[in-house]
């Protein structure tokens, strides 16, 4: 094909008219230009906004319960107050950290450029895997709930049992607190933590990322 | 809170720039509840823009930012799985015209859907390029250099007429 063909295919495309859905579409919002503001909740660019909304209610109910347990135990028994305050401190965390983004996804103006404001879109949505690694962190705690000092004394049973699966459970979070990241997702352990839908989203909101990047890098 | 700006005077603004939704619903969409779909969401996110228009900007470089930026992520969220529109379909729409309208509707639907294969922003930047806006307009709307502007039109009118020739080599 030579250069002038294609020319003239660019040139019949940019005056192609056919915009008779258009109108419908146009008359309507007319009529309904305020009715459509009301809708602003069903919006589905705001579902990103949405999910993160309902897993801070979520979080928040489970907050609570662990706060009250806490509460209510003042500390009579250490092992499980203490525990329970240290889930309550990561899922807090965690919280926060949702609730920041969905501060900054209602504060991205969709009238600056395309590749930042998608880009920033986008490096929201994988920053879900933060909250991913950070919620590991409670893994230990949940073993350590049922200890007390007179069992920890009382021979060896509790250095045998309780103990190295504490043990091991704090190295398994560590270690995943480390290692969940996107360089690693071939890795089979990777694939099966991360086989959800969510994920999926995630992590083709990080490929976009790399693909803004190489857009705005690519001038050679 | 950004001031709103007046009802009609907005309305009649983007009447006269329909164009603008028209292209981007048919080059991020593939069906046409979709379109519609993604033309009122269009509206109704230039109408929650409105009040970052700066009258220091032309409007259709504020319009083009607001749209393409809801198609993308429009379609990043609504899209992914469906087909595109096969070529056999652009096919039957076309069988009842004569041979030189037919040639040059089939060219175009060709035309529009290899550009709806390209990806998310050279997408963008083909809409822009075929709507005859300047390298450095279209610099400003998708936040690239006007060289680098330059390379990928020309690399995706090298890739359009390789697709073009595969086709026509059938």
């Amino acid at each position: 094909m030579e250069d002038k063909n294609l020319e003239s295919i660019l040139d019949a495309y940019k005056n192609k008219s056919d915009e008779t859905w258009l109108m419908n579409v146009m008359n309507l919002n007319m009529a309904c230009i305020e009715s459509l503001q009301k809708e602003k909740a069903k919006s589905k660019l705001n579902s990103l906004a949405v999910f993160k909304k309902i897993v801070i209610v979520g979080g928040l109910l489970y907050a609570f319960l662990l706060g009250f347990l806490v509460y209510f135990d003042h500390f009579r028994h250490f092992y499980f107050s203490f525990s329970m305050s240290m889930i309550l401190l990561i899922t807090m965390i965690a919280i926060i950290t949702l609730v920041k983004h969905v501060v900054m996804i209602r504060q991205i103006n969709y009238s600056t450029n395309i590749t930042d404001t998608q880009r920033k879109l986008s490096a929201l949505q994988y920053s879900t895997i933060n909250i991913f690694r950070i919620s590991w962190l409670q893994m230990p705690f949940w073993s350590t709930w049922f200890w007390t000092s007179r069992w920890i004394h009382s021979g060896i049973n509790f250095w045998v049992t309780a103990f190295p699966i504490t043990l091991l459970l704090t190295l398994i979070a560590i270690w995943l607190y480390k290692k969940i990241s996107f360089e690693n997702k071939e890795k089979k352990w990777f694939k099966f933590l991360m086989n959800s839908p969510e994920w999926n989203s995630v992590a083709k909101a990080k490929e976009f990322v790399d693909e803004i990047d190489a857009f705005k890098n690519d001038s050679l | 809170m950004s001031p709103q700006p007046d009802k009609e005077e907005f309305l009649k603004l983007i009447q006269d720039n329909k164009r603008i939704i028209y292209k981007i619903c048919n080059a991020y969409c593939h069906n046409s509840n979709d379109r519609e779909d993604l033309a009122q969401e269009i509206i109704y996110q230039l109408w929650k823009s409105a009040g970052s228009f700066n009258d220091g900007h032309k409007f259709t470089t504020w319009m083009y930012r607001v749209a393409l930026n809801t198609a993308i992520s429009f379609y990043r969220k609504e899209n992914k799985n469906n087909p595109l529109v096969s070529i056999s379909e652009h096919h039957t729409n076309i069988e009842d015209r004569n041979d030189g309208a037919k040639d040059i509707e089939e060219n175009i639907n060709l035309l529009q859907q290899f550009i709806n294969e390209l990806k998310e922003l050279d997408r963008a930047l083909m809409i822009l390029y075929l709507d005859e806006k300047s390298c450095g307009e279209i610099a400003e709307i998708l936040g690239i250099t006007e060289t680098n502007v330059a390379t990928k039109i020309s690399r995706i009118k090298e890739k359009l007429k390789q697709k073009f020739l595969t086709i026509n080599n059938q």
